[in-house]
């Protein structure tokens, strides 16, 4: 079956098209193997089967997207996911963090999934098969995703003074780079004067910061100021994501031929 | 409103009859009604500080599998059972076929899909 791509023929177009794609399938990727690592160490049993649940639906998501590409380009998703060097990632340096402690994963998938519920409603009106009915379908589980990062947090940060400081000081450190999910590359500008993209990077930012904040000030949070921490979009990680790929690439790489 | 079942129950002859499930403050058990119109039927039990967090959690522990459109989830100390005391109030004592209704179709209908749902196998 033919992919996202194989409907853009004008090459610019194409490859900003594809740059999009492989970004929404990285961040699903990255963030997904994050949770993976609460997998045995979750706070209680029932919350730990939640998260790995939420991780396998992301990395399900990622495998969807890979597979846009990876079906135009004759490749194949293994091959996508995970034999690339580390500046040709494309996701937010937000989804690359380490977990620390379960506040900051909650945290991270409570500023993540707002921005992601979007950016699968971007897709959905791109106008672009079969891209746009798999970001219809793949919203529906979303919702939980965010109403279980949403109650934990509640949770957490209202529980007592030490909750509070936890859940503040992994705010103070995820939120330059959550404003960095809105990193804009040439590619934005291909798809917008395409018609593909429906709002650039920068329009859609108020619209999440419209969701996320009165859900902090609600916890009794205070937002930091200050200004995005961006890269991740053009390919610039940190030394824990080259950590990170070389631990999660380990099995496919000792055997890239075999069947799983 | 008094509870007839707090406490010590009016027992009677042959002993204490009934009792709340002796369960911990945080333990909630999940119903889960399969499709529209079925009972909820319990599943299993979670962990959780109030009802909204054990329904979170319920849902990702009893429903990502199996066919799911509603949960219920209610504390585990709030339900009330019959001891092993009472069993034989439940055994008839005389022929009591004349009261089953084995004979309307209808009600064949509600007593067989009740059975299915009450001895699914990945409950035995």
């Amino acid at each position: 079956m033919p992919g996202a791509l194989a409907a853009v023929s004008d090459p610019a177009l194409r490859a900003a098209f594809r740059e999009w794609i492989l970004r929404v399938a990285d961040d699903e990727l990255v963030i997904g193997h994050r949770h993976s690592e609460w997998t045995g160490f979750g706070p209680d049993l029932e919350s730990d089967v939640a998260m790995s649940s939420i991780a396998q639906e992301e990395i399900g998501h990622a495998r969807a997207f890979y597979e846009q590409i990876a079906a135009d380009e004759g490749s194949d998703v293994d091959r996508l996911a995970f034999d690339r060097a580390p500046a040709e990632y494309r996701h937010a340096a937000l989804l690359e963090r380490p977990n620390g402690g379960w506040e900051f994963s909650i945290l991270r998938l409570l500023l993540y999934e707002q921005f992601e519920a979007a950016r699968l409603g971007l897709l959905a009106a791109s106008g672009q098969e079969p891209v746009a009915s798999l970001a219809r379908t793949l919203v529906r589980e979303e919702r939980y995703h965010s109403l279980f990062a949403r109650t934990w947090l509640e949770r957490l940060a209202r529980a007592d003074a030490e909750g509070r400081a936890r859940v503040q000081a992994a705010l103070d450190s995820a939120w330059p780079d959550a404003l960095g999910l809105f990193e804009a590359t040439p590619a934005d500008g291909v798809l917008r004067a395409a018609g593909i993209l429906g709002e650039a990077p920068e329009a859609q930012r108020p619209a999440w910061e419209e969701a996320v904040r009165p859900v902090l000030q609600g916890c009794g949070l205070s937002i930091p100021a200050g200004p995005a921490r961006e890269g991740g979009r053009r390919g610039l990680h940190g030394p824990e994501f080259e950590e990170m790929l070389a631990q999660m690439t380990e099995v496919w790489r000792s055997d890239p031929e075999a069947r799983w | 409103m008094k509870d007839a079942t707090a406490g010590a129950p009016p027992n009677g002859a042959g002993g204490r009859w009934a009792r709340p499930l002796p369960a911990p403050a945080d333990v909630w058990a999940v119903f889960l009604q399969a499709r529209k119109r079925d009972p909820h039927v319990h599943v299993g039990d979670v962990h959780a500080p109030d009802s909204e967090m054990a329904l979170v959690l319920a849902k990702e522990n009893y429903a990502r599998r199996d066919p799911c459109v509603s949960l219920w989830v209610v504390r585990a100390a709030e339900i009330y059972a019959t001891t092993a005391d009472a069993a034989g109030m439940f055994e008839p004592a005389t022929d009591k076929s004349y009261r089953f209704g084995g004979s309307y179709r209808q009600q064949q209908r509600v007593y067989r899909g009740a059975w299915r749902l009450s001895h699914r196998e990945e409950d035995q």
